[in-house]
């Protein structure tokens, strides 16, 4: 574990990570950085080109007549290499320092992402969309489109303005009727790259709605391959699936096409502004020496005109990172500050549900009125088919959802749903494992190894986790069958310091005997705290049962 | 530069070979591109040259720069075109091949698949593989010609200063080695560490509702800054290495242009006196000097396209599945096998209820998907009822769902059928006054079925049998059901079975009882007239 970079020991309770004036303010100086370090590169390929032109149409003149002898060579021969290293060096500095800059700005808007996402109420709801590998992977390409967008939109198109600008001064200096065919194409080619962005964008709406209608339809098809195996619709389901797939493609083709056609105009750019500034130089009376400012301005043009191919790179990341915006969004905007969710040590005695009826996920109040008393030491089952409302309760008393009707107090005092939270640890029945160590999946940063080791112990899985390399071995979801994965869930609950602790569905998954003999273990260790879980087996005997 | 080209896989053979006649074209096409920027380069460096010297404005060599510029654009843009139809072309043979092999695997290996991990493999595979063999070839085939092209351009202009850019090739390729060597070991030592990384985020985003159950947040903010923190310092330091190889053609580029610069500066001069470099004409020296970079600028844009070739190669060893040959259906445990073949004497109603029963694992589920036709793999073949040609039905709580409304659910894979039929059906499963599925036929269902409960799957499951014709297979109907909906289900089935044989796996006692014939496969005997009601 060497390699993964651990905070600093006992440094708990740290303040949220909000992006701070201090850390934009860095940002920003990384970010000078490397524009600095841009501009210089393109500037010294601008000058590379422009003064080795200007240098062999000087000496091609020179060498004609008796002034050979007489010319200056060293100092343009020097100009050339210093500027052929700067633009080098500087390109690989743009490089390095706009990665760096990108990066450590991926940095803080990922973890601001993170904390949005932990207050956005889909979390707490039913069913977490994004543990599926598919939609996880879609969201994963939105924040990396959105990660990117000052790296390969404004920075390139930043850089490219200051060229631009800089070659634009100096042509109206060389041969001012050359500015104006220059400007006509600058904005012929930003209509066209304003048209093509509008096709790009809709390539790339239907490209998102082919993918998500093609991954939705494939992800039903194979939950259900043995209906429709058995049904002769495997065919069917499966090709319709796979149609949004190469639909995706499609649109993605019809983006290549327009990107292809705004790199043909783009293409154009440094060829007409050379030959303008000449022509312009020429028919002003220009002769001889006197068209060297414009052959240097104009092969400048020329050099400028290759780094101009990035356009159409920036028109599309343009388009990817304001859809990404406009995904992202969804999870992020209107959450207000954390909450926070360290666990409130305070002990609870009863918690009692008040005229409570719960809500389905429109909101209309479902089951039955609920109106009893939660007890320290008295283990309670809740009961009831699928569909009856068993984890909508369970999310319910631990303040994840809102109730529909009535009112959930603990020892007496009606508490809000955050505070509620606080208290209460809840044992998912789809809890995910974190690819991290066994002990960081124990989420128990002040038990001893001693009681981790018995908490594994009592979900009888102690000797797979000794076998797979103990405490410290690194584990993930796809290494552990849905029984090892259930088994290490409820050694959570074990180790939890909460007072009231809520199973949803704890035996699902294991065989009905080691289901039994480790919810006993688990009733016996929580005796002096409150115990539910939702069951559709019947429940432990002796528990108080609450059907639903 | 870093990945073994050792024996390419299935996926990346099949993707070759239909990239195949499209990368000839786009080569050609290129080619010609090339050689349009080589043209330009002439008649620019021509018409200023001549215009600078001789004070002349010269518009043949100008109409001859502006001709090769428009061919060369448009060889360019039906090349980049040629080439999106090309990848569009592979992406969709490889979805073609995909689909034939989802299609004709055993449903058994098919769903020992992690599922998410396989949709989102097809859905950004094949795009990535089509990259890999199209643009990626193309660009390593035009590395190849680029260089040539612009050397034998210069060489009638001067063969010594093409001979000069060919030496610089050997001295490249040192550096490269070199540099190549560098970033590989650097990025294998960092490899294993930043893999680890750079899933942490999506991992934590994953297991959200974990972390707030578990009041982990805290703890995994931290360990997420300082994880994304080491990550990117990480990946800095392979880019560092990384960059050095754009790094090297920029500089060799640079320096070509500085160094023939200044070379051909001083032959004009008369200060040098190497032949090739001396009494040029000033458009020759331009022409020169505009042609070195194309030299090298094919390199550029081979090493600008390394992430195409990782994705492409990456995605290929994904693919590499559905080209392997089917694989014989998994056997299945002796003992399950063994009550399978005794199941094989069977005669079958045409009509009736027969239940399956007996313990979990002892291959209900195995038996009465054999009976339907469903992975008829390795091992006994139990000779199911004559149901070829006939519409099957098969009940359980895997059923697909699709996003839409009830009725659409319901009439899914059924033949269309009037609305009061499907509210009569719907009624007599106790699907339209649901507390948790308002809004009867038109309750809204979202996508993948995510608001049903298995309960609720389940009676679509069976209303959509009772809609259909022909022999029907249950998986434990009734489990997971209230007591009501059991009882609904049950006598739902009872009817059916007057016209058309339906055959249940069931726990359920009440509705086996209920069966005109059972197979118990827990019995020591099975038989054979047992089913014969």
């Amino acid at each position: 574990m060497s390699a993964i970079a651990e905070p600093a020991a006992g440094a708990p309770g740290r303040a949220a990570p909000e992006p701070s004036g201090t850390d934009r303010a860095a940002s920003a100086g990384r970010w000078r950085l490397a524009f600095f370090l841009a501009g210089l590169s393109l500037l010294a390929g601008i000058l590379l080109a422009s003064v080795s032109v200007w240098f062999l149409g000087a000496v091609a003149l020179a060498g004609a007549g008796s002034a050979a002898i007489a010319f200056d060579f060293h100092t343009p021969g020097a100009l050339v290499r210093l500027f052929a290293l700067t633009r080098t060096l500087g390109k690989y500095g743009e490089r390095l320092s706009g990665h760096a800059a990108a990066l450590a700005d991926q940095v803080s808007l990922r973890l601001t992402i993170f904390e949005a996402m932990t207050e956005a109420p889909a979390t707490r709801a039913a069913g977490w969309q994004l543990s599926r590998e598919e939609r996880l992977a879609d969201w994963l390409e939105d924040v990396e489109d959105r990660d990117d967008e000052r790296l390969r939109v404004q920075f390139p198109a930043a850089t490219l303005a200051f060229g631009f600008a800089l070659l634009f001064a100096a042509t109206l200096f060389a041969a001012p009727l050359a500015g104006a065919p220059i400007l006509v194409f600058v904005g012929t080619l930003l209509l066209l790259g304003r048209r093509a962005m509008g096709r790009i964008a809709a390539s790339e709406a239907a490209l998102r709605t082919a993918r998500r209608a093609g991954s939705s339809e494939l992800g039903t098809a194979l939950a259900a391959l043995v209906p429709l195996a058995a049904e002769r619709r495997r065919e069917e389901c499966l090709g319709s699936a796979l149609a949004g797939f190469r639909a995706a493609e499609a649109a993605r083709r019809r983006q290549a096409e327009a990107v292809a056609t705004l790199d043909l105009a783009a293409g154009f750019f440094g060829p007409i502004a050379v030959t303008a500034l000449m022509i312009a130089a020429f028919h002003a009376g220009a002769r001889g020496g006197a068209l060297l400012p414009a052959a240097f301005v104009g092969f400048g043009w020329l050099a400028l005109g290759e780094a101009a191919g990035a356009l159409s790179r920036i028109v599309v990341g343009r388009v990817k990172a304001k859809a990404a915006r406009a995904n992202l969004a969804v999870w992020t905007d209107g959450i207000a500050r954390p909450s926070g969710n360290s666990p409130a040590p305070a002990a609870v005695a009863e918690i009692g549900l008040r005229g409570l009826r719960v809500a389905a996920p429109d909101g209309r109040p479902i089951g039955r009125v609920l109106d009893l008393t939660f007890r320290r030491g008295r283990p309670t089952a809740v009961t009831g088919v699928s569909g009856s409302g068993k984890t909508t309760l369970l999310k319910t008393i631990a303040g994840w959802l809102d109730p529909a009707e009535g009112t959930v107090t603990i020892d007496g005092a009606g508490l809000d749903a955050a505070a509620r939270r606080r208290r209460v640890h809840l044992c998912l029945h789809d809890a995910a494992i974190l690819a991290d160590t066994v002990r960081a999946n124990l989420f128990a940063d002040g038990a001893s190894d001693a009681e981790l080791r018995a908490a594994l112990a009592a979900v009888e899985m102690d000797r797979r986790i000794a076998e797979g390399g103990g405490l410290d071995a690194w584990i993930t979801q796809d290494a552990l069958s849905l029984g090892e994965a259930q088994r290490l869930n409820l050694a959570r609950a074990f180790l939890t310091e909460a007072s009231v602790i809520l199973l949803d569905e704890p035996t699902e998954h294991l065989d009905a005997a080691q289901a039994i003999r480790i919810l006993a273990r688990l009733r016996l260790h929580a005796k002096d705290r409150i115990l539910v879980y939702a069951a559709h087996r019947p429940p432990l005997s002796g528990d108080a049962v609450v059907p639903l | 530069m870093t990945s073994s080209r050792d024996r390419p896989g299935p996926a990346l053979s099949f993707a070759r070979a239909s990239a195949r006649r499209d990368g000839r074209a786009i080569f050609l096409l290129d080619a010609l591109r090339t050689t349009g920027r080589l043209g330009f380069a002439a008649g620019l460096a021509l018409t200023a040259g001549r215009m600078i010297e001789a004070g002349t404005l010269e518009p043949a060599p100008l109409a001859g720069a502006f001709g090769a510029l428009l061919v060369g654009g448009a060889a360019g843009w039906v090349a980049a075109r040629r080439a999106a139809r090309a990848e569009a072309g592979v992406a969709a043979a490889v979805l073609s091949q995909a689909e034939a092999r989802l299609c004709e695997m055993p449903v058994r290996d098919l769903a020992g698949r992690p599922r998410g991990a396989l949709v989102a493999g097809i859905q950004r595979h094949p795009g990535a593989l089509a990259r890999l063999v199209v643009s990626h070839a193309g660009a390593r085939r035009t590395m190849a010609l680029g260089p040539l092209l612009a050397v034998a351009a210069i060489a009638p202009v001067s063969w010594e200063a093409a001979a000069a850019l060919i030496l610089a090739m050997p001295l490249m390729i040192v550096f490269f080695a070199l540099v190549g060597g560098l970033i590989q070991k650097r990025a294998d030592t960092r490899e294993a560490a930043l893999g680890r990384l750079a899933a942490q985020f999506s991992d934590r985003v994953r297991a959200l509702p974990t972390i707030l159950a578990n009041h982990g947040l805290e703890r995994e903010t931290q360990r997420l800054e300082a994880r994304i923190g080491a990550y990117a310092r990480g990946t800095m330091s392979v880019l560092a290495v990384a960059f050095l190889n754009s790094g090297i053609l920029d500089f060799f580029s640079s320096l070509s242009i500085a160094v023939l610069a200044v070379f051909l500066g001083l032959g004009h001069l008369g200060l040098l006196n190497v032949p090739g470099f001396d009494h040029l004409a000033l458009w020759q020296s331009l022409f020169i000097l505009l042609v070195a970079p194309e030299y090298f600028a094919p390199f550029r844009r081979y090493a600008e396209l390394y992430h195409a070739k990782a994705e492409g190669a990456a995605a290929a060893e994904a693919l590499d599945w559905i080209f392997a040959p089917v694989a014989e259906g998994r056997a299945l445990p002796d003992a399950v096998d063994a009550r399978l073949a005794a199941t094989t004497g069977l005669t079958w109603p045409t009509t009736g209820l027969v239940a399956i029963t007996g313990a979990s694992g002892t291959g209900k589920t195995t038996l009465l998907r054999r009976l339907a036709g469903v992975d008829t793999g390795a091992g006994a073949q139990p000779v199911g009822p004559p149901i070829a040609g006939e519409r099957v039905s098969w009940v359980s709580t895997e059923t697909d769902v699709a996003a839409g409304t009830l009725s659409d659910a319901l009439v899914r894979g059924t033949d269309a059928i009037d609305r009061d039929g499907l509210t009569a059906v719907a009624g007599t499963l106790g699907l339209l006054d649901d507390a948790l599925l308002p809004g009867g036929l038109d309750a809204p269902i979202h996508s993948g079925g995510e608001n049903l409960s298995g309960g609720q799957r389940l009676r679509i499951a069976v209303a959509r049998m009772l809609l259909a014709t022909g022999p029907a297979f249950c998986d434990e109907p009734t489990a997971k059901l209230d007591a009501d909906n059991a009882e609904r289900v049950r006598r739902a089935l009872r009817l059916a079975a007057a016209s058309r044989l339906v055959v249940v796996a069931t726990h359920d006692a009440a509705l086996a009882a209920l069966a005109d014939a059972r197979i118990d496969l827990a019995a020591p005997q099975l038989r054979p007239e047992a089913v014969a009601a």
